[in-house]
């Protein structure tokens, strides 16, 4: 084979691949960021406006909000996930009678689609006939609507994702820990190391990068979260569930605000991607 | 054989096989086009139900054009509705949309102009449901960057004649509907009964569109407004506080968990016998009389909302336009002129269906078979719809949100308009509007 094929050849095999990532990821992004400094008038071309959605976006004090309630969502809920799946992890780490059984079933919520899951709990938290209110109910004897009240409806949202994902902290953390090696832990025994010093000095440290891996994979994906606030709230009551995917989707595409949800878009793309680097340098090493 | 001469024949044989079935593809098209498909796009809703299963076989049958009814939720298909004009795809001949799309879908050139194709209307369709299918509007205020002087043109044609009613239980209102909103405070003060799960009043609270739909016929009853001269926005009146303050005394007597109900839920209230009035679209109507969906068969009563300073109903119809990149548009045409003839109006009503012309809203056979009629007709004329612009479903997201913490809180009715106001009024002057 001449020497400019066989440099060429690993060009040509990468071709197809590189050319289908830009096609499917940085090409929408190009797109988005032209939109996000374009305006759409109705009925009329698109006009260039340079950064002024950006501008504005610094103003907008309800989209300031939707971020803020992303926030607390995806560092409560992932918090949560994370201890839960450890525990979890931790419980069912050995062998024992229906390990497949029980460890199958554990993972059921993970695999309802979202919309599904949100449909479920819109009727436990029902006012009327819904699981929770009955509770309420029979033990105060007052009538309680979970997802009509300001203070509530967040915590409840985040149960409902706490439900259908810590299943998958679950699977990550068990994979971790049963892929450690044993001789340290045997040695720790020996050495007469109680359980809660070796899980603090040798089951935490070693699965570091494991927890890292899982706790942004999670933290990403609650970023985005918009199904169950989508099925269960609207964003409601008032704006106290209104995360910042459910604000994009409406300025977007309910209120054609084209440009302007796209730059909110980006916003919300540059919060992620900075929490992930800052994320990656603090376990720099670890992962 | 050895592996290449293999692979060659066998691609040759693949070939030879798509080309075959590409040109038998060609010929099938080409038999059909004498008379085109054409695609509907729509959302779900049982109220479409006696147009899918009665109407598109009469008219296939009756003109040879096959019809296809492609369906989503209705953000859902909102979306899809807006890509395809859009990107003019093409990929549906007739849109349905609700009356608010008009503004924006007719505005951005997403609909084809009906005058254009040649659609005649004439006095016998009812004029505040024809109305809406105009852009510019005929009357009213007209969106910034738009000639005042401008003609209306025709961009859709109603398909269903959507309204809210006041729905009433004729067994607890004994002399007949109320005349005032007063006269319900009043039922419902004396005959709300929590512990057997008997309310007097039902609405929907949840945040945004359900909330401002249900606010809207008492905003106008109490002689209110959304917009005032230039766009100002008037919903923090003395009458529209008055209105809120009226709508938040009569919560006393909903069910709890009101503020998460949408339509699904209140409609299911009043079936099932715990609510015993609500202002509710048409498009509950025949399943009060359903045994198998309502528990108050023949128990309900249907009127224009009551009184207060107006008397007036909230219009929201469902439109037809025809996609501007419509592949199919004279087919399209003709299924708009076939079902808004008088005879198809007619047959429509018979089925069960809610027409647009007057002569149809007047059968005897039509009015016995769908008691409501004769109600919806007289909505129609009193009917008000949606504010005219394209933004409007950002001012009723900020309106219905504030609506829907006034609601949580039982009070501060002002406080909440004022807030609502301000919002408003600082998107419709980045927006473009004089405001004012």
């Amino acid at each position: 084979m001449p020497g400019w094929r066989v440099k060429l050849l690993p060009w040509a095999l990468i071709a197809p691949t590189a050319v289908f990532a830009l096609a499917m990821t940085v090409l929408p992004l190009v797109y988005s960021v032209l939109t996000s400094l374009q305006e759409f008038p109705l009925g009329r071309a698109p006009v260039f406006v340079g950064l002024q959605n950006y501008q504005n976006l610094l103003h907008d004090a309800n989209f300031g909000r939707s971020l803020a309630t992303t926030l607390i969502f995806t560092i409560v809920a992932t918090a949560v996930e994370f201890v839960l799946g450890l525990a979890l992890a931790l419980l069912l780490k050995e062998e024992f009678a229906f390990q497949g059984i029980i460890r199958s079933s554990l993972i059921i919520p993970m695999v309802i689609a979202p919309v599904v899951v949100g449909i479920i709990w819109r009727l436990l938290y029902n006012a009327d006939v819904g699981l929770f209110s009955f509770a309420v109910q029979a033990l105060t004897g007052r009538s309680f609507s979970v997802l009509s009240s300001t203070t509530m409806a967040l915590p409840a949202l985040i149960v409902v994702d706490i439900w259908e994902w810590t299943p998958f902290m679950f699977l990550i953390l068990l994979a971790g820990i049963q892929s450690l090696p044993l001789e340290p832990f045997e040695a720790a025994r020996v050495d007469g190391a109680s359980p809660w010093n070796i899980f603090v000095h040798l089951t935490l440290p070693m699965l570091k990068p494991v927890i890292v891996v899982a706790l942004l994979i999670r933290a990403l994906d609650a970023f985005t979260v918009f199904d169950q606030v989508f099925v269960l709230t609207q964003g409601g009551p008032g704006t106290a569930t209104e995360v910042a995917t459910l604000m994009i989707y409406k300025t977007a595409f309910r209120f054609s605000q084209f440009g302007y949800g796209a730059s909110m878009a980006i916003a919300l793309l540059a919060l992620v991607l900075s929490f992930s680097a800052a994320v990656t340098r603090a376990f720099k090493g670890s992962v | 054989m050895i592996r290449r001469q293999f692979l060659k024949k066998s691609l040759g044989a693949m070939t030879a096989a798509t080309a075959a079935y590409s040109l038998s593809g060609c010929g099938t098209k080409q038999d059909s086009s004498r008379r085109n498909q054409i695609t509907f796009g729509s959302y779900a809703d049982p109220a479409l139900d006696i147009l899918k299963e009665v109407i598109l076989p009469e008219f296939e049958h009756a003109t040879g054009i096959r019809t296809e009814w492609v369906e989503a939720d209705f953000s859902g298909w909102f979306q899809k509705a807006l890509n395809d004009g859009q990107t003019k795809a093409g990929a549906f001949d007739i849109y349905v949309m609700d009356d608010l799309w008009v503004p924006r879908f007719a505005g951005a050139g997403y609909l084809a102009n009906l005058d254009e194709l040649g659609f005649q209307t004439d006095q016998d369709f009812v004029p505040s449901a024809l109305d809406l299918g105009y852009w510019p509007p005929k009357t009213g205020l007209r969106q910034p960057g738009i000639d005042r002087k401008a003609r209306s043109v025709l961009y859709s044609l109603p398909l269903i004649s959507d309204c809210q009613l006041f729905f009433y239980r004729n067994d607890i209102y004994k002399n007949g509907a109320p005349s005032s909103w007063d006269d319900v405070l009043q039922m419902a003060r004396q005959h709300s009964d929590p512990s057997r799960r008997q309310y007097g009043w039902v609405t929907r609270g949840v945040k945004g569109n359900p909330i401002m739909n249900s606010f809207f016929v008492l905003l106008h009853d109490f002689g209110g407004d959304i917009f005032g001269e230039n766009w100002k926005v008037v919903f923090n009146s003395p009458q529209a506080v008055d209105a809120l303050e009226f709508y938040l005394n009569l919560l006393r007597y909903a069910p709890p968990g009101v503020a998460e109900f949408d339509s699904d839920q209140e409609g299911a209230t009043l079936l099932q016998g715990n609510a015993f009035a609500a202002t509710i679209w048409t498009g509950w109507c025949p399943q009060t009389d359903d045994p198998t969906k309502s528990r108050v068969v023949g128990k309900i009563n249907f009127d224009v909302p009551p009184k207060k300073v107006n008397r007036v109903a909230k219009l929201g119809l469902f439109m037809a336009g025809i996609a501007a990149s419509a592949p199919h548009k004279t087919e399209a045409l003709e299924f708009l002129k076939w079902f808004s003839s008088p005879s198809s109006q007619l047959r429509f009503a018979r089925a069960g269906g809610t027409p647009f012309r007057t002569s149809a809203f007047k059968d005897e056979e039509a009015r016995k078979k769908s008691r409501w009629l004769d109600a919806i007709l007289r909505a129609l004329t009193l009917g008000v719809p949606s504010p005219r612009t394209s933004d409007w479903s950002k001012v009723e997201d900020i309106l219905g949100t504030e609506l829907n913490k006034a609601l949580l809180e039982r009070g501060n009715a002002k406080k909440h308009l004022d807030a609502g106001a301000a919002e408003a009024t600082g998107f419709l002057k980045s927006a473009g509007y004089p405001v004012g």
